[in-house]
């Protein structure tokens, strides 16, 4: 579903202006989520096409999990199911998936991801913990699966491994999920792309109509290269 | 003016059917042809993926055997289910078995629209609904002054859409409104008599209006009906005459 929010940044037309700074998505998101994980073929696309800037905020959907996990309530069939229909939904990013044995505690990983905030690579750091719990089977409510996630994108794990036992980012991180409730997002992935407020995973395409209703066209070199 | 079709399926033939691989049975309990309502009968055979899809018209889903599970976690639908979606809402893809056994209903011809069409994806209804109710999740309501009945709502009155179930006494008439966006109602158990038709499982009318309709009488071993009444989103959409509308058009026929 997507609804109109009142919700408007100030660089929502941004790249009809050259020169003008990009226009802003805000993703709320839980690492444990697998739609989520398939939302990121939308980010990147954004990325090209229209010169988004996506900033990645959490969305904790289950804070009644203990930081050990949890077995999946869910019976077999659901789960293969559920590998079946993400494969439909978005093929290219959904082919390597693998659906980890049990639900798995985010808020660690929510720390984590302020800290490589503050470092100027929350974008990738955000890809490599996806992957890590999507595609390589890792838990990544242990600290080292955060830190060799670190370490891939160019940040200091050493040093993330040390904020993280020390607590440093643990009150940003709640603050950022009080934050995620208090505006109402209670689905993830929810995506606030200028006045649209898109819940739910949904196809690129859709993504682009919420745009082109804003006055929003992808970049011209994007249109060039993609007619070409 | 009032528009009323009665419907018994026992009458009906069955054909069997094939859409993108996914196989059923089923019945065409109304057209549409006449511009009027369009309503179907399923049993799909077990499939863990359905794909994803969308009709032009608002739709309403009743589960009446079976499974069918939505990728939402809230949406795990067990008989008796109820699904709506508004005009051009795409969902899916999801699974279906167990007995399955499906009502669709439509106000009007609604086509059949998969979303491995790209052009497709953008004529989705951006701010449509998609709601489910199961009949599991719901208490019966005592109805004031008549203590032989009870009712439940899958779907309250407060969404828009509106899906209610009702349990009758024997040999009783059963007043109706007026039903202004139109109104399905099903035999779900017993026996009714619809414009002197008398009706089982799962039997239907579907009336549309802003006259009230006959009232509807259970017969001797007393009935279960639901009610589906849409809003005004049933006035939106349709098959016309571009390109969404013919694609859809043939596929739905194509699968029927």
């Amino acid at each position: 579903m997507i609804q109109d929010t009142q919700s408007t940044t100030e660089s929502q037309s941004a790249t009809e202006d050259q020169g003008a700074p990009p226009f802003q998505a805000v993703f709320f998101a839980d690492f444990t989520c697998p739609y989520s994980y398939i939302a990121q073929a939308q980010v990147d696309n954004l990325i090209r096409d229209y010169g988004v800037k996506p900033l990645w905020r959490p969305h904790w959907l289950h804070p009644e999990m203990p930081p050990e996990g949890r077995p999946y309530a869910a019976d077999p069939e659901r789960r293969k199911a559920t590998l079946a229909w993400l494969r439909e939904m978005e093929p290219e990013k959904a082919e390597p998936m693998r659906l980890p044995d049990k639900q798995q505690f985010s808020f660690y990983a929510f720390e984590a991801l302020e800290y490589a905030e503050d470092n100027g690579l929350a974008l990738p750091f955000k890809s490599a913990v996806f992957d890590a719990l999507w595609v390589e089977g890792k838990d990544i409510a242990q600290a080292n699966t955060l830190m060799e996630a670190a370490d891939k994108v160019g940040l200091d794990a050493e040093d993330l491994g040390r904020a993280l036992r020390e607590r440093a980012y643990t009150l940003r991180a709640l603050e950022a999920v009080l934050t995620a409730a208090k505006i109402g997002v209670t689905a993830t992935p929810t995506v606030f792309l200028g006045r649209a407020k898109i819940i739910g995973w949904h196809y690129y395409e859709v993504f682009q109509s919420a745009l082109a209703q804003q006055g929003i066209h992808p970049r011209p070199a994007t249109v060039t290269a993609a007619t070409a | 003016m009032l528009k009323q079709y009665v419907v018994d399926p026992s009458m009906l033939p069955w054909k069997n059917g094939e859409t993108e691989g996914v196989t059923f049975r089923g019945q065409v309990m109304l057209s549409g042809d006449d511009g009027g309502p369009e309503a179907f009968r399923f049993v799909f055979d077990p499939c863990i993926k359905v794909y994803a899809h969308m009709h032009l018209t608002s739709q309403f889903q009743v589960l009446l055997g079976g499974f069918m599970d939505l990728p939402k976690e809230t949406m795990k639908l067990r008989p008796v289910a109820v699904h709506y979606t508004d005009h051009n809402v795409s969902y899916g893809p999801f699974s279906v078995g167990g007995d399955h056994h499906v009502l669709v209903l439509h106000p009007r011809r609604a086509g059949l629209v998969t979303m491995g069409n790209r052009d497709a994806r953008r004529k989705i209804n951006l701010t449509g609904r998609q709601i489910s109710g199961m009949e599991k999740d719901t208490e019966w309501v005592a109805i004031a002054g008549h203590e032989d009945m009870r009712c439940k709502f899958l779907l309250p009155p407060m969404t828009g859409p509106e899906a209610m179930m009702l349990e009758c006494p024997p040999n009783m008439t059963i007043p109706v409104n007026a039903p202004v966006y139109g109104r399905y109602e099903v035999v779900l158990k017993g026996g009714v008599v619809m414009e002197g038709r008398a009706l089982t499982p799962p039997g239907l009318r579907y009336v549309e209006g802003d006259e009230q309709p006959s009232p509807l009488t259970t017969g001797p071993e007393g009935a279960t009906v639901m009610f589906f009444s849409f809003d005004k989103d049933a006035r939106e959409g349709g098959l016309a005459g571009d390109e969404l509308s013919m694609l859809g058009a043939e596929a739905m026929a194509k699968a029927i």
